[in-house]
């Protein structure tokens, strides 16, 4: 099922040494790019259906045209390398096996966008991944890729590396702006959009590195080849990372729209200790948990994804078989969110660190059934008052345990007046 | 006059001026939405999420009324079900880990979190676990006590030291509920305008060691006045009270908000001032050194001004416009020489960039359009050829003893009409009390040409007579200040067309005058 | 997340040593505005002390021309800087869904038998301390832990206990 295009180099040995990705292939669409116009790389994206794979999907190449033309400030590119969501390990497979071909990605969408100065928002958890990415870039650099000419062509690109510091939030495009510009990860009310108000207050573009990765096969193989993978709507591959009760977890580069259960079966090795399934996080721990009932029906894409109210997300699969806790698990989950809460607006910074202290009230077998009904309540009244989506990113999984879970939490509250 | 746009406010139409935003626009026309964020010194910052109001047909359906500019035909949404829901559930997120202890706070009575519990929740509280704890009665520095419990994390502060004062001490450390405001260990609060931020604090997280648990607010009463500390003119409030049994006292001043002059702000200088007014006071008149009635005082004044040869009056460039006027008139009145003398009141390189001036003088362009010189050397002059110093409220000895000066007037026989008790009046045969500035009311010119009135605020058990009144009781004809009016009206051409009574609260900017003379 | 407002101070000043010195001067061109070296400069000054002091931070502020309160800000907010020494070897389990639930706790609870450190503590030789973090990001490899910035995935327990017996 597997189809390895953005992950291509990841077997060939030494591949993230420039010499040999060159040998596979690395740098080869420049020419070509260049031989394009900006706008052409632009429809040649939009054409190719590609989605913004950190998480919300939005289409590259529209977000792309957003940019003010003829604006006397310069356009940044920030490549959001933050994954930070909990279940989503993807995109450091490409910094460590495949460096190149994300700074070939970041050549081609800087030349599309007229942009001369890209930052790399890298999660400072990632050290050697880092340190194998500033080696590429160095490579690239003497290798003449990066620099005043890149390639040999009229065009100066440089990029650098900038390290984040442990705070998730900074996977939200606004907060990894304000991070680059030295401040604490705290989203910015929007409009103004980045696109237009963004780094440095100039216009700037802010994607995935799986997004800026899949461009150079875009480039060099066209859109319609993108969109001979995955569906209509969804196109491509993207690399999803199926773990927790499985037996075989890890990175799998597949098309989108196959069926989930066939994933999990055919590519992850099925629930693990032949263990029953007791549901599913099919992109993130964002994202609503799916029961086994819900699960058979779903598709690894962005549509049948929202048709059983939950979402796409990362691409980062999470199977629990029938010994999980749920109560635990949303304690874990809601700790996560609150420890990870910017503390700018109320309603998450204090809403979430009340949640998490009803949860363990419940675990402690000190709750009621009020306590249950408050969560609930809680979740409804943090969700979208806030700049970002950090707290629903919290509340929408939460609620959806609480729903479809609920004789967990109950039994925690009868099992203690028993 | 801006542009004006009609939109709706829960179906009703209102007319509000463009280019502002929905608080600021609403506001003056009488409806307001709940913040705590956002001020509009500083900017919307967003974060405190209590000013979300529903935009009918909008995308995105709710927004934060701080950061969003009034539009033609807006339909704002603020008394719908799910808006006021809203305000409850932020308002409940913001109490959760607040102190209940209103009783104790200092804050209570004008504290934005009590007033919009009373407005738009009442509800119980439903926090049955552990409350987050964090620092108590930290000394920031400059005399501001922060409890970091107490704060809803609204940054106005952060944001006051950066943006206006530039100096940056104060920053929102950590994330999280465990975030709180804090200074850099070492480094407290090191500036002139400290104590705006104890205005400015929407809550009690951020309060005086001047004026902490000295008076419940509610019980001051809150005149507007004008600061008489510089040649600004900062407009303020007079907050006083007459307890039981006790005298009228100020208990401290805040920023009163004039765009025109101040903006939203007063230095801490001029904030402190206020003591001032309730300490070491001239409270009775003296003769020789002993105590004599008031009347028993004006009466040996007029019988040495009757009797001087060669009487020299000295004004203080504090004093009022009218006060200044019939200061004037009387002087002409008993032939006397009449100086303003006052350079001890510039302390140079004192000021700065933004309220503070160098000249402490609070009404010194009044002295330059009425032509009362100022000039040391006529001051130097008439003092050396005097028979008779009759010093309104003049402190020549401000910001120390002028020795040459003191010679003079040891040799000199001078009365003085001063509100405090100061070594300069100290040679003086008879002293007679009267007002300071919150005791009288008047106008003043501040250095950049603003016309300000201001009104009588204190009214003292005993009540001491102003230096116009004083006048009035030695012969002068000047009655009270409207009475001053017409004569300056007729003597001072930038301030011919000005009707008193008609002043506005932010002053007027008088036309620079070039035919006026500056004392010579 | 606790409070990580108490700065713990040297009592000696700070400065950046040669190497990195170089390398402030060689980054700080490369940003629009010198506040964007607040990050760097935080990590440089954790790579060459081990944590950051409060001295740490006022060269830094200095250095950059910002305020101390600003820099402070950063080094609380965002939770990889070490504000305090850490162990001689600074192990970090990851805490998150994944981890969780292919039990990153059995490590947790051998750590607090067997070397008796609990999250947040540093063992009384100063060899080890530990920290329970948030999501590494090593989902597929759970459950994952870093000793020293170094990563070691599917640590089940027999393979953790290996691990802590290379550790000198």
């Amino acid at each position: 099922m597997e189809v390895k295009i953005l992950s291509a180099k990841f077997d060939i040995e030494d591949a993230h040494l420039i010499a040999v990705a060159k040998d596979h292939g690395a740098y080869q669409t420049l020419d070509k790019l260049f031989s394009m116009s900006p706008e052409d790389v632009i429809n040649e994206v939009k054409e190719s259906g590609l989605r913004g794979r950190g998480g919300a999907g939005f289409p590259a190449g529209v977000k792309w045209s957003f940019l003010p033309k003829d604006l006397d400030k310069p356009t940044y590119l920030a490549v959001n390398s933050d994954e930070s969501e909990p279940a989503t390990f993807k995109d450091r497979y490409i910094l460590v096996k495949d460096p190149h071909l994300l700074i070939e990605g970041i050549i081609i969408c800087c030349y599309a966008i007229n942009c001369h100065d890209a930052y790399i928002y890298i999660r400072g958890e990632y050290t050697s991944q880092v340190k194998a990415l500033q080696r590429a870039i160095d490579e690239a650099y003497e290798a003449g890729y990066l620099g005043e000419s890149v390639g040999g062509h009229d065009f100066r690109l440089d990029v650098t590396v900038h390290r984040g510091a442990g705070a998730y939030v900074c996977g939200e495009e606004t907060a990894l702006l304000e991070s680059i510009e030295g401040k604490k990860g705290q989203p910015r009310s929007k409009p103004p959009f980045p696109a237009v108000v963004g780094l440095y207050d100039c216009p700037t573009i802010i994607n995935n590195v799986q997004t800026i990765a899949s461009l150079p096969f875009i480039i060099q193989e066209g859109a319609d080849a993108y969109k001979a993978h995955g569906t209509e709507k969804s196109s491509g591959t993207h690399l999803f990372g199926i773990s927790g009760h499985v037996e075989k977890p890890g990175m799998y580069e597949l098309p989108l729209g196959l069926p989930l259960m066939e994933v999990l079966d055919r590519v992850a090795g099925g629930v693990w200790k032949g263990r029953k399934l007791k549901g599913v996080i099919p992109g993130g721990s964002s994202t609503p948990v799916l029961t086994p009932e819900e699960a058979k029906t779903v598709s690894l894409d962005y549509e049948s994804m929202a048709e059983h109210k939950t979402m796409f997300g990362s691409g980062g699969i999470v199977v629990l078989d029938e010994t999980v806790d749920i109560v635990k698990l949303v304690e874990n989950l809601i700790h996560f969110y609150h420890h990870e809460s910017c503390g700018q607006c109320t309603p998450c910074r204090e809403g979430l660190g009340w949640m998490l202290k009803i949860v363990k009230k419940i675990i402690a077998g000190e709750g009621s059934m009020a306590d249950i009904d408050l969560l609930v309540e809680l979740c409804d009244n943090i969700e979208m008052k806030t700049v970002c989506v950090l707290s629903a990113a919290c509340t929408m999984p939460v609620r959806s345990y609480l729903n479809k879970f609920r004789d967990e939490f109950e039994a925690y509250v009868t099992d203690a007046a028993s | 006059m801006a542009e004006l746009v009609k939109l709706f406010v829960n179906g009703q139409e209102v007319e509000v001026e463009s280019g502002k935003n929905l608080i600021d626009a609403l506001r003056v026309v009488g409806i307001e939405i709940p913040h705590f964020c956002y001020h509009p010194a500083l900017g919307a910052d967003g974060n405190c999420r209590m000013c979300l109001v529903g935009i009918e047909d909008g995308r995105p359906p709710l927004v934060p009324a701080c950061k969003t500019p009034v539009q033609e035909g807006m339909k704002v949404l603020l008394d719908a079900e799910h808006i006021k829901k809203i305000q409850r559930d932020v308002l409940e997120f913001e109490l959760i880990n607040h102190p209940v202890d209103c009783p104790v706070c200092d804050q209570a009575g004008e504290c934005a979190l009590q007033d919009y519990y009373m407005n738009y929740s009442l509800d119980d509280s439903r926090m049955q676990v552990a409350q987050v704890t964090k620092g108590k009665r930290m000394d920031f520095g400059c005399g501001v006590v922060h409890d970091q419990e107490r704060c809803v994390l609204c940054g106005r502060c952060v944001r006051f030291t950066r943006q206006i004062t530039k100096t940056g001490e104060l920053g929102i450390v950590n994330r999280t509920d465990a975030a709180r405001v804090s200074i850099f260990p070492g480094k407290p609060l090191n500036n002139r305008y400290a104590l705006n931020i104890v205005d400015i604090c929407p809550v009690g997280a951020m309060t005086s060691s001047d004026f902490r648990f000295r008076q419940r607010v509610w019980f001051l009463k809150k005149d507007p006045g004008i600061c008489h500390g510089c040649s600004k003119g900062c407009a303020i409030y007079i907050d006083h009270h007459r307890e039981k049994y006790k005298d009228d006292v100020i208990y401290r001043y805040r920023a009163r908000t004039n765009l025109n002059v101040n903006g939203y702000f007063i230095c801490d200088d001029g904030r402190l001032s206020y003591a001032g007014e309730n300490e070491n006071r001239q409270t009775s008149a003296l003769a020789d050194g002993a105590v004599i009635g008031f009347d028993e005082g004006i009466e040996l004044v007029r019988e040495r001004l009757d009797r001087a040869r060669k009487p020299l009056m000295l004004i203080s460039p504090d004093c009022s416009l009218e006060q200044m006027w019939a200061v004037q008139r009387i002087a002409t009145l008993y032939g006397a020489e009449l100086s303003g003398y006052s350079d001890n009141y510039i302390i140079d390189g004192d000021g700065d960039e933004y309220l503070i001036n160098d000249d402490k003088a609070a009404n010194r362009r009044g002295l330059e359009l009425l032509e009362i010189d100022f000039s040391r050397a006529q001051f130097l002059t008439g003092l050396q050829h005097t028979d008779l110093l009759v010093n309104f409220n003049n402190d020549l000895f401000f910001g120390g003893v002028d020795e040459e000066l003191k010679s003079l007037l040891d040799k000199t026989q001078s009365i003085a009409v001063c509100s405090h008790q100061l070594q300069v009046y100290e040679s003086a045969s008879i002293v007679l009390p009267t007002a300071s500035y919150s005791e009288y009311g008047g106008t003043i010119i501040n250095e950049d040409n603003v016309l300000q009135r201001f009104e009588k605020a204190l009214f003292k058990n005993e009540d001491p007579k102003d230096v116009l009144e004083i006048t009035r009781l030695l012969g002068g004809a000047i009655n009270d200040a409207p009475h001053a009016w017409p004569g300056i009206k007729q003597s001072v051409a930038c301030l011919a067309d000005i009707d008193p009574q008609a002043i506005p609260a932010e002053g007027i900017k008088l036309q620079n005058s070039e035919d006026t003379n500056v004392g010579a | 997340m606790s409070d990580r407002s108490e700065l713990l101070s040297t009592g000696e000043p700070f400065a950046f040593d040669a190497e990195r010195d170089a390398e402030f001067e060689r980054l700080i061109v490369r940003y629009p505005i010198r506040e964007s070296m607040i990050m760097p400069a935080l990590w440089m000054a954790q790579e060459q002390q081990g944590w950051i002091s409060t001295e740490a931070i006022e060269y830094i502020a200095e250095r950059i021309g910002t305020f101390p309160a600003k820099v402070f800000e950063l080094a609380t907010f965002y939770t990889m800087y070490q504000l305090k020494p850490a162990g001689q070897y600074h192990i970090c389990v990851c805490r998150t869904l994944s981890c969780w639930l292919r039990d990153k706790q059995a490590i947790v609870d051998y750590l607090a038998e067997e070397i008796g450190i609990r999250p947040g503590q540093i063992s009384e030789d100063g060899r080890f301390s530990l920290e329970e973090v948030e999501c590494l990001g090593h989902c597929g490899t759970a459950p994952v832990v870093q000793v020293n910035g170094e990563f070691h995935e599917e640590m089940d327990l027999e393979k953790f206990k290996a691990l802590l017996a290379t550790l000198e």
